[in-house]
């Protein structure tokens, strides 16, 4: 027999020795009698002479009542101990489960016909592993996909944990086992005999295998040698850093799984042409992870309409890549990449999550543009190239004498000609040779024959621009205010020629020097270089907020930022999943976190304090791992070569809880107390 | 039993609501009484008739005028009885004797002390008082001397020998206002009725008999100075049946002394055959030396009592 109650003995001594006093007490302390008057004691006194013959049996059943109660709380006492009848052959463990929720726990191989899953397979072999704990063994549960989720504290209850198991649902996301070891291993220190099983299909990628140290770990940092001249910092490698500290804690593991033939899309992606947006082209690749040949027909829609479908045939193994170039534009911006089972050996497989692969063509917008300009052709014949614009053009006489004119546009470009009135927000401005005090950014002064010596490569506008030989005759300069979030993006040694900047929900891009017209003294032969298209496109994109290599496909279980163009002052996004849900996510510096936990589309929206919408931007997310897809079980898994035994030593012991009839037992004495008592048989 | 003096607060709290009770006497002789003693007069007329009033004889020589019997001249004698016809025939000098005709004198001892307090709906004190007065009236209406004395651990009080129906006004005065309380001595209550009380008569006592000194040496007492004691006990149902149950702290109500019992239906069963022991032992004794006893409990109505003792005999002869 085993004694696993919550106190040291000690204490529980203590406390035992307490209750016996105090049961003792109150029998030493006389019951308040209720009071009776008689009108002659001295006949009472007679009966109870008579009756005090009995008086030492009166004193034996006082005496067995208190041996009684005694007797009662020495057995409620024994059971706070916890006692446990049969043999105890190992010492209390310490055991985190780490359940694999990943997105291959989701193929149909828990039993022969395929009718449930590998996460149902499982969770029985989970449940049989708790209902064999002992009973000083407990159990956390942990369910591992793209994170490491706690289900439950230690706890030796086997009916909590086995609930928790079965309410633990798969996930789209891959797992990621180096994140799951490592809080498994926080939650293990200081606890003894620490250990932990993983649950899983063994489809983790290689490097997260590796990611482990049996041993104890070198000191986190190089420590400096005492001759002030060399560190130990050549011992310490970068692997070690993110190495989970395996050392002293023993890992088990508990393969499930039964098939490996799988058939999967493991990348879909779609881009615009640079330069023809409308077009796009789409990328897929579907890769056989089964060891049989296998025949599936690739569809690909946009929207719900097919774009193509086609019937193909993979080799064991073989990757294939599909690239659907020169696609037209459509109004739906939704592609679905699906593959559809054939009949026939090697026609379908039991992993339906990768058959499907979503994509999202980036947003594009027709803008609007009006020029204020006197006739320039250069700038007119620019503009006119591209083909997403809605072009206007006044002069500045015009535009002084009804500023309303630029109402409603996206863009208006100010030629040579520097406004009293702005167009008001949120309509973008460029501005050639802006000068005065209207100017958008502070004119600091003029530089003659300057040289475009340094542009800022990361900034939109510059996107794929080369500005190094452009010649101007003269040009102005500006001062930049940082703290208002202007930027130069383009320097002549150190005067700003080219700036940029932020004003709420607009953008705002001067040049310095003048575009070649009749009747003009600058000229520069920026409009004769290639770059001046490119130039206008980046700057309108830009005030469009169409980033050409914006990603809006992502893998899921992966954390992502994603920008979200003109966002001023939100602090949180509400993202809208593929079933509903509405989750919330932090906005920082302009760019929204976002995590697939599911495959399909999400709208991530900003909103500002009155819940009016600033930004939103729609994503995909796939599952897109091919260590995932790759469903075949491994019956084997080593960490940092280091092999895992299955969990042998959970070996079912036989032991019986005894509080329970210790309890029952005590309750049928104080009856029994009761009724005697009451019907005057021990008073 | 031991005195319990942390009991004391609460005894003299028990104590004045049951006196209280008691105190209140305004309603005990109300017209309804009186008519039920008139009742009681004229039944004892009417079962006695034939007696003659006021014609008790005592077995005094004295100067009445039925002669009783002879004896010898002794100087000093008067002449005035000497029989002369006597004398002439026997030649001896012998003196007639006359019976002597008095007034029967009767004592109503009315038992007052504590105990007699209790009872329930009606406390026993109560009931002997109704007895008490209702005895008295009939003595009074008989022409007998009739006195009154509350007693309990002494004489309280004493209402002088009376005679006349008149008279029983002041009784119902007496008894209302007479003072009570006090433990049950009747030992020393009788001896000093003995030493106050010269002439002899027929000592009606009414009384619970709950001393535990015993009851037998004050009926001694009255025997041995030539009273005729007439045992009248008084007790209260639940007190021979108590209805108790459970962990008790018993208090006596006239000495205070408690004792803790739990109460069991086998001890209540031995308590009630005490309690009848106690009540059979009383009237053995009664019995034993001839004299009148009558034992009642506060249920039975007082009337029914009283004619119960007429039928007797004893007290109307």
């Amino acid at each position: 027999m085993s004694f696993l109650g919550p106190l040291p003995f000690g204490i529980f001594i203590y406390i035992a020795l307490g209750a016996a006093a105090l049961a003792v007490g109150a029998y030493i302390i006389k019951m308040r009698r209720r009071r009776f008057e008689v009108p002659f004691s001295h006949l009472w006194k007679r009966v109870l002479e008579q009756k005090d013959a009995n008086a030492l049996w009166k004193q034996l059943k006082r005496l067995i009542s208190l041996l009684l109660i005694l007797l009662i709380l020495a057995i409620v006492l024994f059971a706070a101990l916890d006692p446990t009848l049969g043999a105890v052959d190992r010492k209390a463990r310490s055991v985190v489960v780490l359940f694999d929720a990943s997105a291959s726990m989701k193929a149909m191989d828990g039993n022969e016909a395929g009718s449930k899953s590998r996460l149902d397979a499982a969770k029985e072999r989970t449940k049989a592993l708790v209902d064999s704990m002992g009973g000083g063994d407990v159990a956390m549960i942990m369910k591992v996909d793209g994170q490491a989720t706690p289900m439950s504290r230690f706890s030796s209850d086997g009916p909590v944990l086995n609930k928790v198991i079965d309410g633990i649902a798969a996930s789209d996301t891959p797992a990621d086992l180096t994140r799951a070891l490592g809080a498994a291993a926080d939650a293990l220190r200081d606890r003894p005999n620490p250990l932990i099983v993983i649950v899983s299909d063994g489809a983790f990628p290689e490097a997260q295998l590796g990611l482990v140290s049996w041993d104890e770990k070198k000191p986190l940092a190089p420590q400096p040698a005492p001759d002030g001249k060399t560190s130990n910092a050549a011992n310490w490698e970068k692997k070690d850093l993110a190495a989970v500290d395996l050392s002293k804690i023993d890992v088990r593991y508990l393969p499930v799984g039964r098939r490996s033939d799988n058939v999967g899309i493991v990348a879909f992606n779609v881009r615009r042409y640079i330069a023809n947006k409308a077009a796009y082209e789409v990328y897929i690749e579907v890769q056989n992870f089964g060891q049989e040949p296998a025949h599936r027909q690739l569809a690909l829609y946009n929207g719900d309409t097919a774009v193509d479908i086609k019937k193909i045939d993979i080799a064991p193994g073989q990757r294939i890549k599909q690239i659907y170039p020169k696609l037209p534009g459509s109004l739906d911006n939704k592609l679905r990449a699906s593959l559809r089972p054939v009949e026939g050996a090697g026609g379908s497989d039991s992993f339906a999550l990768d058959d499907q692969a979503f994509a999202l063509l980036p947003a594009r917008k027709k803008q609007k543009v009006l020029m204020v300009t006197t006739d320039n052709l250069f700038l007119e014949g620019a503009i006119l190239v591209y083909d997403n614009i809605d072009p206007a053009k006044v002069s500045p006489a015009e535009y002084d004498a009804k500023p309303s004119l630029a109402d409603g546009m996206d863009v208006v470009i100010f030629d040579e000609h520097t406004p009293a009135v702005l167009p008001p927000s949120p309509t973008s401005l460029l501005f050639f040779h802006p000068t005065g005090e209207n100017s958008p950014f502070a004119i600091r002064g003029e530089l003659a024959n300057p040289r475009i010596t340094e542009i800022d490569e990361g900034h939109p506008v510059m996107r794929w621009v080369t500005m190094s030989d452009i010649y101007m005759d003269k040009s102005g300069t500006f001062a930049p205010d940082p703290k208002k979030g202007e930027s130069t993006i383009a320097y002549s040694v150190r005067d700003s020629i080219i700036a940029a900047k932020r004003d709420g929900r607009r953008k705002i891009l001067a040049f310095g020097f003048s575009l070649p017209a009749a009747g003009r003294e600058s000229a520069t032969d920026l409009p004769m270089r290639v770059a001046f298209p490119m130039l206008l496109v980046n700057t309108l994109d830009w005030f469009a907020g169409d980033q050409t290599d914006l990603l809006t496909t992502y893998p899921t279980g992966s954390r992502e930022r994603v920008p979200l163009d003109g966002v001023v002052g939100a602090t949180e996004a509400e993202v809208k999943g593929p079933d509903g849900t509405i989750t919330k996510t932090p906005i920082i510096d302009g760019r929204a976190t976002f995590y697939g936990s599911r495959v399909g589309y999400y709208d991530v929206t900003a909103k500002d304090g009155k819940g009016t919408p600033i930004a939103q931007i729609e994503l995909a997310a796939n599952l897109a791992s091919p260590a995932e897809s790759d469903i075949a079980p491994s019956t084997e898994l080593s960490l940092a070569g280091k092999k895992l035994e299955a969990p042998e030593a959970f070996a079912i012991t036989r032991s019986k809880k005894l509080w329970i009839y210790l309890i029952l037992f005590a309750m049928a004495l104080i009856v029994m107390e009761w009724v005697t008592y009451h019907r005057r048989i021990t008073v | 039993m031991e005195p319990a003096s942390a009991s004391l607060t609460q005894l003299k709290k028990s104590a004045a609501v049951r006196e209280s009770r008691v105190a209140d006497r305004s309603e005990l002789f109300d017209d309804r009484f009186l008519k039920t003693l008139e009742h009681l007069h004229m039944v004892s007329r009417k079962v006695f008739a034939g007696n003659l009033r006021a014609e008790r004889r005592t077995r005094k020589v004295g100067s009445g005028i039925e002669f009783a019997d002879h004896r010898t001249y002794a100087r000093g004698d008067d002449f005035r009885y000497i029989d002369w016809n006597l004398y002439g025939r026997l030649d001896k000098l012998l003196l007639r004797l006359f019976e002597e005709e008095e007034d029967l004198h009767i004592y109503i001892l009315v038992d007052v002390s504590d105990s007699m307090a209790i009872g329930s709906p009606l406390p026993k004190l109560h009931y002997a008082m109704q007895v008490g007065a209702a005895l008295t009236y009939v003595g009074l209406a008989n022409l007998d001397r009739v006195a009154i004395i509350p007693f309990s651990d002494r004489i309280i009080d004493r209402l002088p020998p009376s005679r006349g129906k008149n008279r029983i006004f002041r009784v119902f005065d007496f008894l209302k206002k007479c003072d009570l309380g006090g433990k049950t001595e009747l030992a020393e209550c009788m001896k000093d009725f003995v030493t106050q009380n010269k002439r002899r008569g027929l000592a009606v006592v009414i009384s619970d008999f709950y001393d535990p000194q015993g009851f037998e040496q004050g009926i001694n007492t009255l025997r041995y100075n030539k009273f005729e004691p007439f045992v009248l006990q008084v007790y209260d149902k639940r007190e021979a049946e108590p209805n108790l149950h459970g962990d008790l702290a018993l208090v006596d109500c006239e000495t205070g002394d408690t004792r803790e019992v739990t109460v069991s239906k086998s001890l209540l069963e031995q308590y009630t055959k005490a309690h009848e022991a106690y009540c059979q032992e009383l009237e053995a004794y009664c019995t034993k030396y001839a004299m009148p006893f009558f034992r009642t409990h506060t249920s039975i109505p007082f009337d029914e009592l009283v004619l119960k003792i007429f039928r007797s005999g004893g007290f109307l002869r």
